[in-house]
């Protein structure tokens, strides 16, 4: 295990912090203890409305108030919405305690445009994080998101239906929504450097 | 001094006897002899002194040619005359071969079988010369179109940014000469000295207000543009130069040739003012680009479409002003042209940059047929608003070249998907729930701040539906994809709009289904009680 040349993927992704999601025991589960800024997370769900975004608001309030890291940007990073299926309410996202005057939503045509226009939000630099609903998302086009989040250091969000799940993705972070009368609960399918598990009751 | 009731004054002013009823009307009286001491004792009174002035002519003798030429082959201007194409001008190349002016045009292909001949296009050469005032404008705040092929200069003012006349002059023909044209020039005091001067093919400099008159003396009257039946008059009488024209009495040269031709003479001494009217280039750009064969090629279009972008810079660059819009029109043979238009967040001039948005929609543009020009007019021009940059003292060029700013990203993103798929939002105070926000368009005149609504202490769902959705009511309860809602939150009753047309009255609720979704659902009080379905808590 001392030779160099063996991959071990879960020292590499510990050595980023991560986001912390405001959830802690969320947190406690991913690696890095919170969300996997600057990459993709793909967040399947079947339905709108059990608390999807409601598990990124925390994250995201902070992502839109604060300085980013970068020191050659001096203002706070925005975040696009691109293609979402409802209108995002901003009464609502300023009770979460979101920057309105930082927001960006993006109503692409076609499936094209939605990926196109997430890669350019993504590696322009500007945009904190990117929440996309896209209408398809092969393999290759979750590398070309995930490159363009590493490029421009941004969060790239994905929402897919339940039925990606068996399909191969880039994503460094995909996570599972179920709900139920009980709550919310997350299954993290797959964690760069981390391990699938149930979290139940989370939302 | 000599009375005029004694003897009538020579046509030449001297400038001690000057007739005080038009001394009057010299603007700058003697400028030049105080210019001197005006420049020492400017400072003292700035408006006792009078402004000097210099006058930079450019004659263009081929501009028929240079305006219309469309191929690198030996070309002729034809014009009728009389029924029959005569040549108006050649090229070299032609006259080489002995095409010469004056001569039938069949005479001329004789000469030379390979000789191209353009119909002479007097709209196209004033295009020409308007594009020429245009661009001259970077060397001086007056330039006019004295005539049809002559433009006018005021440079006294400019000499000192240009760094002295000699290099202003130098710049000015190198440029004429690198645009392609042919240009002959003279400086003088006064426009029509100068106009008169260069169309006599020397390059005469004049700057002193007393050689002037020596140099004009010299001027055969062929070249002042007078009318023929007069010079031949004139040439009669043995009056051959302006010199010969200046002996002569004032009152006898009224009397037999009018007054015109005298006042004239006067203007180009700088006896009488000589008003001129300043070219004013339109604010909007607008250009052409005609191509001699129908074409297809896009990279092609592309380039020529940066060669349009290239010009609307130097356009808006000599206003230091900037613009929004821009509209490409691709001209097609039979099929009516092809539209397409560019956005752009705040004022640009950037040529570059409005060839990185040209890029993204041209990928996507759909010709129906290939392309004879291509047109591009600009929006209406704004003031130029310089964007900041973050100084950096650790300079890292590379790391900030590959991001750009928020505008430049929804310019981008525009330029693709169009206008209205590109917003941001405000909140509005407001308690009807679909006013109580706003899209706006980022293009427009967005300030990023927004308003301070008052806090609304009853949670507010993340999803908004565009319309209130009906939903199906079951023994008083809302129904949801067959699965009754229970109520967990409410009411909260908003009643409010009464003054405008959508007045609400509202009772709204949070409902929850057996998966535990939540719902943001409301039953209007006044009507009967239906129940809908306005929004989901994300």
């Amino acid at each position: 295990m001392e030779n160099p040349r063996v991959w071990r993927g879960r020292d590499q992704a510990a050595q980023k912090a991560g986001l912390a999601s405001g959830y802690p025991e969320l947190d406690r589960h991913l690696p890095g203890g919170g969300w996997p800024s600057e990459s993709l997370t793909e967040i399947l769900t079947t339905q709108y409305g059990i608390g999807e975004l409601r598990l990124l608001m925390p994250a995201l309030a902070v992502l839109s108030r604060e300085t980013p890291v970068q020191q050659d940007f001096s203002e706070p990073g925005w975040i696009a919405w691109i293609a979402p299926p409802f209108q995002p309410y901003p009464p609502a996202l300023q009770q979460c305690g979101m920057d309105l005057s930082r927001m960006l939503i993006v109503r692409p045509g076609n499936a094209d445009e939605i990926l196109w226009s997430a890669e350019q939000a993504l590696s322009s630099g500007t945009c904190a994080a990117v929440l996309l609903w896209p209408e398809m998302l092969d393999d290759q086009g979750s590398r070309r998101l995930q490159l363009a989040a590493e490029k421009g250091r941004s969060w790239a969000i994905a929402f897919r239906p339940l039925t990606a799940r068996r399909e191969p993705s880039a994503a460094a972070l995909r996570l599972e929504l179920h709900s139920s009368a009980q709550g919310t609960c997350v299954h993290i399918l797959k964690s760069r450097g981390g391990r699938p598990t149930v979290i139940s009751k989370l939302l | 001094m000599k009375s005029r009731a004694c003897k009538p004054p020579a046509l030449a002013r001297d400038a001690t006897p000057t007739p005080p009823a038009v001394q009057q009307d010299l603007p700058f009286p003697q400028a030049e002899a105080s210019s001197r001491a005006g420049a020492r004792s400017y400072r003292r009174a700035p408006a006792a002194v009078p402004v000097e002035r210099l006058w930079f002519c450019i004659w263009l003798p081929h501009l028929p040619l240079e305006a219309n030429r469309s191929s690198e082959a030996a070309t002729a201007i034809v014009e009728e005359q009389h029924g029959i194409h005569r040549i108006l001008l050649a090229d070299a190349e032609a006259n080489a071969a002995g095409v010469m002016p004056g001569q039938a045009a069949n005479a001329a292909l004789a000469l030379l079988p390979t000789l191209l001949r353009e119909e002479r296009s007097l709209p196209g050469e004033q295009q020409a010369l308007e594009r020429l005032a245009t661009w001259l404008e970077r060397f001086s705040s007056f330039v006019c179109i004295a005539d049809r092929d002559v433009l006018l200069l005021e440079i006294a003012g400019s000499l000192r940014l240009f760094g002295g006349l000699r290099e202003l002059r130098q710049k000015i023909s190198r440029e004429i000469r690198e645009l392609g044209f042919t240009g002959l020039f003279s400086i003088a005091p006064t426009p029509l000295a100068a106009t008169w001067l260069a169309r006599s093919g020397r390059r005469v400099c004049i700057r002193d207000e007393t050689n002037l008159a020596p140099a004009l003396r010299r001027l055969p009257l062929a070249r002042l543009n007078w009318p023929a039946g007069l010079c031949e008059a004139l040439t009669g009488m043995g009056v051959t130069t302006v010199g010969d024209c200046l002996r002569l009495p004032r009152e006898g040269f009224t009397r037999r040739f009018g007054a015109e031709y005298l006042l004239e003479l006067d203007r180009a001494l700088g006896h009488l003012p000589d008003p001129r009217d300043s070219w004013r280039a339109p604010e909007r750009f607008c250009a052409d680009f005609e191509m001699t064969e129908e074409q297809s090629d896009r990279e092609l279009l592309l380039n020529i479409c940066r060669e349009l972008l290239l010009s609307h810079e130097q356009f808006l660059l000599a206003r230091q002003l900037g613009t929004q819009r821009v509209c490409f029109s691709f001209f097609h043979f039979k099929a009516s042209a092809t539209e397409l238009r560019l956005g752009c967040a705040r004022a640009e001039r950037s040529a570059e940059r409005w060839f990185d948005l040209l890029g993204i929609r041209f990928e996507q543009l759909i010709l129906p047929e290939p392309v004879i020009a291509v047109r591009m007019r600009s929006g209406m021009a704004q003031p130029l608003q310089a964007e900041t940059d973050s100084l950096s003292f650790q300079g890292k060029p590379g790391v900030q070249q590959r991001r750009f700013s928020i505008t430049q990203l929804a310019e981008r993103l525009i330029a693709r998907i169009g206008d209205q798929s590109v917003q941001a939002t405000s909140m509005v105070a407001e308690h009807r729930p679909h006013y109580a926000w706003r899209s706006q368009s980022l293009l427009a005149d967005w300030s990023g701040t927004t308003l301070d609504a008052p806090a609304q202490y009853v949670r507010r769902p993340l999803w908004m539906l565009p319309e209130p959705a009906l939903l199906p009511a079951d023994s008083g309860y809302p129904v949801h994809q067959g699965c009754r809602l229970r109520l967990i939150n409410g009411p909260e009753r908003l009643e409010t709009g009464w003054w405008d047309e959508d007045g609400i009255s509202r009772d709204y609720y949070t409902a929850i289904n057996a998966d535990g979704r939540h719902f943001w659902v409301f039953r209007n009080r006044n009507r009967a009680s239906s129940w809908y379905l306005h929004g989901y808590f994300g």
